[in-house]
């Protein structure tokens, strides 16, 4: 892309930061270039948006802009940027600085754009946002998706071209890193982090600061490491920081390590995120030539090194002791960890791991204060947490909250509900090894705490809404089978225990259940979580145990009556079309793919059971109810 | 130095930082069972049939004993119900992959593990890794757990017969199971693993007797640390108990005019 070259070029340029205060000079000159009231359409270009041709839209509005007559009128610049978290209404235009919100732009109405709204302050009404009560929404912080969230982690998000150094240090960024190294002994930073009592955000929720004391008072060669191994199903928070905001990281890391004692700072990032490790890739060595990473830091005398190391694509290595065996170059297999890894982690050696958004955290801890970050959030889970939002919900995409929020609050009032009038049956959170929260538990507020006591897990913030028609016993079936596959084998309750727990439920949902079924998969389920090895182990039996326990009859249906009431089991249930509700409408024929649905207009229709392949197009697309699930 | 007071299955004892619970309980004539253990090597706990209860004031954990480093004072019991009745599954599961070990079958009888509760997966093997840990350690470099999840098993690089087998015969007298299989035949020695070869490495032939003995190990590193010359005369290619004869014949020729 034409722009993220010309950012990568008028970079070589930017100068060498030899001070704190030489930075605060820099970023003052930047003010005319990167200022709120600059005229700016936003484009977002994050890895949601870009298979809708994002770039295209981008490339085009560049384009469009160079080419039209503004006489003599401030021609307002394109930004891409990264996700800004409206995933399912991508791709996404904002006009600074009006905060004009436009969704799913198309390559075709730029023009558009140009002509009616940015020359002639029009507002295209087919590009707005609309709710689903067909309100439509201006700007972007009018929308209740954005509205009722506390972006602090995601703040620069959405505004900032990743791209470009220059663009993250108007906003403030390594800011932190000047105060950390110019006015703070590693001592007060890491009292800073403990009176913030933030808690790691990559899942097991571990104080932040106890772990940096404790790394601080070894012996030797320290490490910093930065688990960007998101592998979770439907999560893509850490993939957004990446891709939206690397300098806020790699100023976290740095921070860190200035309170560790290390100069040698990695970061695992998985394969399948290209765009991540391309920003990432460009950060390093902006920061670098910029001297805001690597030796002597902003003249400061203090060194660190930053470098990428890509995982394969093994779900285990998100595990701390998996991710460092592998980043040595071995296979990644957990370690047993009862010598903590900062004290014996990465090539045997001190090493402080932390989440992405762990450290995304950590420079606004260190500007204003660990009491300030204290008063967000509930009194043993502080501060905000980002969730992806997926699955049957109106507002998919990427939601920062602070902790205490209640899930009803997250699932409902910004994540719009679930769509097509269905009933809201649980909510998934953790990722696969996570619990699955019922309706009667949405009010609960969302902390490490109280997702512990209903069973299921923060994990690092995957969230999963399913409707009615979601079939609990075949969501514990799919996410065991996940871990079955990506267990890494070693020990025998993950190895052995999982796939049996599998076969269990597979043989439940072919229709051939026994009574003391659920009863045997609580038995393995609970020594797996006992007697395993590593937290992917001790965690791999929650989707079962979760769902036993808040839908046990759901499982009885299947065992006793042979039933699958959610109609997903195949050979649990069959179609009937209902002859009162049914008005003859024809969608259910014409989508049928064997016909076996006959009829005539505006009179019930018919649907033959013996030629039915229970694809399930007719009961999706039936707007009336009147195909039903026996 | 510092000792650690250790309550275990209500016995007072003393530790030494850092001791493991397994060599404490050892030391202290208390069993728990092990599959994957061996003194000789690091503790990997990947069978967790060493699991115990540890307590500390109010919390309870359960840890491996094999490689849980005591550090503070704390209790432990290394044979409660909940305990018992995990190391019964782990050996109802294992008994599904060989059902034929005496050993598995003699810690069945001991937990009253339902021998037949899982379908058979026709395995000879409890994954217990020893034979690839010991191959490493020994440096054989042949022996290795590919594979993730359920598909994990003992194997070569690559599947293929190893070319760095040192013929040494540890992963033998290692496995806990008796899978692995080491036969010489024609003057060499082959090994096998899943009744697949796994290594074949060349024995030497004496040159006394004409038997076949060890293997051939390539001595050129060894040999290149002496001066020329410096070498005794060699019994390299005498088997053990030519050269005791050989030796024998040399000193009874020194005293006596026999020879």
């Amino acid at each position: 892309m034409q722009q993220l070259k010309q950012a990568a070029e008028s970079n070589v340029n930017t100068p060498r930061i030899t001070s704190p205060k030489a930075l605060e000079d820099y970023r003052a000159s930047l003010a005319s270039k990167y200022g709120h009231d600059v005229p700016t359409v936003i484009i977002c270009c994050g890895t949601g948006c870009r298979p809708s041709n994002a770039v295209e839209v981008a490339e085009l509005l560049e384009k469009g802009l160079a080419e039209a007559d503004f006489q003599g009128k401030i021609v307002p610049h394109v930004k891409a940027t990264g996700c800004h978290g409206f995933c399912s209404r991508g791709p996404i235009v904002e006009l600074e600085p009006q905060g004009i919100f436009y969704q799913k732009v198309k390559p075709k109405d730029v023009p558009e754009i140009i002509e009616k709204t940015i020359k002639g302050g029009e507002l295209i009404k087919h590009l707005q946002y609309k709710d689903a009560s067909k309100k439509v929404f201006t700007h972007t912080n009018e929308i209740p998706f954005y509205a009722k969230q506390s972006r602090l982690v995601l703040k620069n998000i959405g505004k900032i071209n990743p791209f470009d150094i220059d663009d993250a240090i108007a906003t403030g960024t390594y800011g932190a890193l000047a105060k950390a190294l110019s006015s703070m002994t590693p001592g007060q930073i890491i009292e800073e982090v403990k009176t913030s009592f933030i808690k790691g955000r990559g899942g097991a929720g571990f104080p932040t600061g106890i772990k940096w004391e404790s790394c601080a008072s070894q012996i030797g060669n320290r490490y910093i490491i930065c688990n960007a191994d998101e592998g979770d199903p439907g999560a893509f928070m850490d993939r957004s920081l990446l891709e939206g905001d690397p300098h806020r990281i790699l100023e976290g890391m740095a921070i860190a390590a200035k309170a560790i004692g290390s100069n040698r700072g990695y970061i695992y990032v998985r394969l399948e995120y290209p765009l991540a490790i391309q920003t990432l890739t460009q950060a390093i060595q902006q920061a670098e030539a910029m001297g805001l990473l690597g030796d002597n830091i902003m003249g400061t005398g203090f060194n660190f090194k930053v470098s990428l190391s890509m995982g394969a694509g093994a779900f285990v290595c998100g595990e701390s002791s998996a991710l460092m065996s592998s980043l040595e170059g071995k296979v990644g297999r957990p370690r047993p960890k009862y010598i903590r890894s900062v004290e014996k982690g990465f090539r045997d050696s001190p090493s402080n791991l932390n989440n992405v958004e762990t450290y995304a955290n950590i420079p606004d801890i260190i500007l204003k204060g660990g009491e300030w970050y204290k008063s967000i959030g509930t009194k043993e889970s502080t501060g905000t947490k980002v969730f992806s939002l997926t699955g049957n919900v109106h507002n998919i995409g990427l939601v920062e909250v602070p902790m205490g929020v209640p899930l009803r609050e997250i699932i409902f009032d910004i994540g719009g509900g679930v769509p097509k009038k269905r009933a809201f049956k649980a909510v998934q959170t953790g990722g696969p090894s996570g619990g699955c929260i019922p309706a009667q538990h949405l009010d609960i507020p969302v902390s490490f705490e109280s997702l512990d006591q209903v069973g299921s897990i923060m994990g690092s913030g995957g969230m999963i809404v399913m409707d009615e028609n979601i079939c609990m016993v075949e969501v514990a079936r799919y996410f065991t089978h996940f871990l079955v596959e990506e267990s890494c084998g070693q020990c025998t309750p993950c190895r052995e225990g999982l796939i049996r727990m599998e076969e269990i439920l597979e043989r439940i949902t072919h229709g051939e259940g026994r009574e003391e079924d659920p009863d045997t998969l609580e038995e393995i389920g609970k020594f797996v979580t006992n007697f395993s090895l590593c937290g992917l182990g001790t965690s791999a039996a929650n989707p079962v145990l979760s769902t036993i326990r808040h839908f046990r009859e759901e499982y009885e249906t299947h065992i006793r009556h042979k039933k699958c009431p959610a109609g997903v089991c195949k050979p649990l249930y069959s179609l009937k079309i209902d002859e009162e509700k049914c008005v003859g409408c024809g969608i259910c024929k014409k989508r049928c793919p064997v016909n076996a649905i006959t009829g005539d207009k505006k009179k019930p229709h018919v649907l033959e059971i013996e030629k039915c392949i229970k694809c399930m197009e007719c009961h999706k697309n039936c707007d009336f109810a009147a195909v039903i699930v026996l | 130095m510092k000792t650690l007071k250790i309550k275990i299955d209500g016995k007072e004892v003393t530790a030494k930082p850092d001791q493991t619970i397994l060599e404490l309980a050892t030391e202290n004539g208390i069993y728990i069972p092990t599959l994957c253990h061996s003194p000789a090597l690091e503790p990997a706990a990947m069978c967790r049939l060493c699991m115990v209860e540890l307590y500390e004031g109010r919390r309870k954990k359960f840890v491996t004993a094999c490689n849980f480093p005591l550090r503070r004072d704390v209790e432990i019991k290394t044979d409660t119900p909940d305990i018992r009745q995990g190391r019964k599954l782990i050996i109802e599961l294992l008994m599904a992959r060989c059902a034929d070990s005496p050993l598995l079958q003699g810690l069945a009888k001991e937990y009253g593990a339902n021998v037949q509760r899982f379908s058979d997966l026709k395995d000879d093997c409890v994954m217990c890794g020893l034979c690839a840990r010991v191959c490493e350690k020994v440096g054989g470099k042949t022996l290795t757990l590919s594979g993730r999840g359920v598909e994990i098993h003992v194997n070569t690089a690559f599947s293929e017969a190893s070319e760095f087998c040192i013929g040494c015969g540890s992963c033998v007298q290692i496995c806990p199971v008796n899978s692995i299989v080491m036969e010489d035949v024609a003057g060499e020695r082959i090994l096998k693993i899943h009744g697949r070869e796994a290594a074949r490495v060349k024995l030497v032939h004496c040159e006394m007797c004409n038997k076949h003995f060890g293997p051939v190990i390539d001595l050129t590193k060894v040999m290149s640390k002496f001066d020329k010359g410096a070498i005794p005369p060699s019994n390299a290619n005498i088997c053990p108990d030519c050269a005791r004869i050989k030796l024998a014949k040399r000193i009874a020729g020194r005293y006596y005019d026999t020879i």
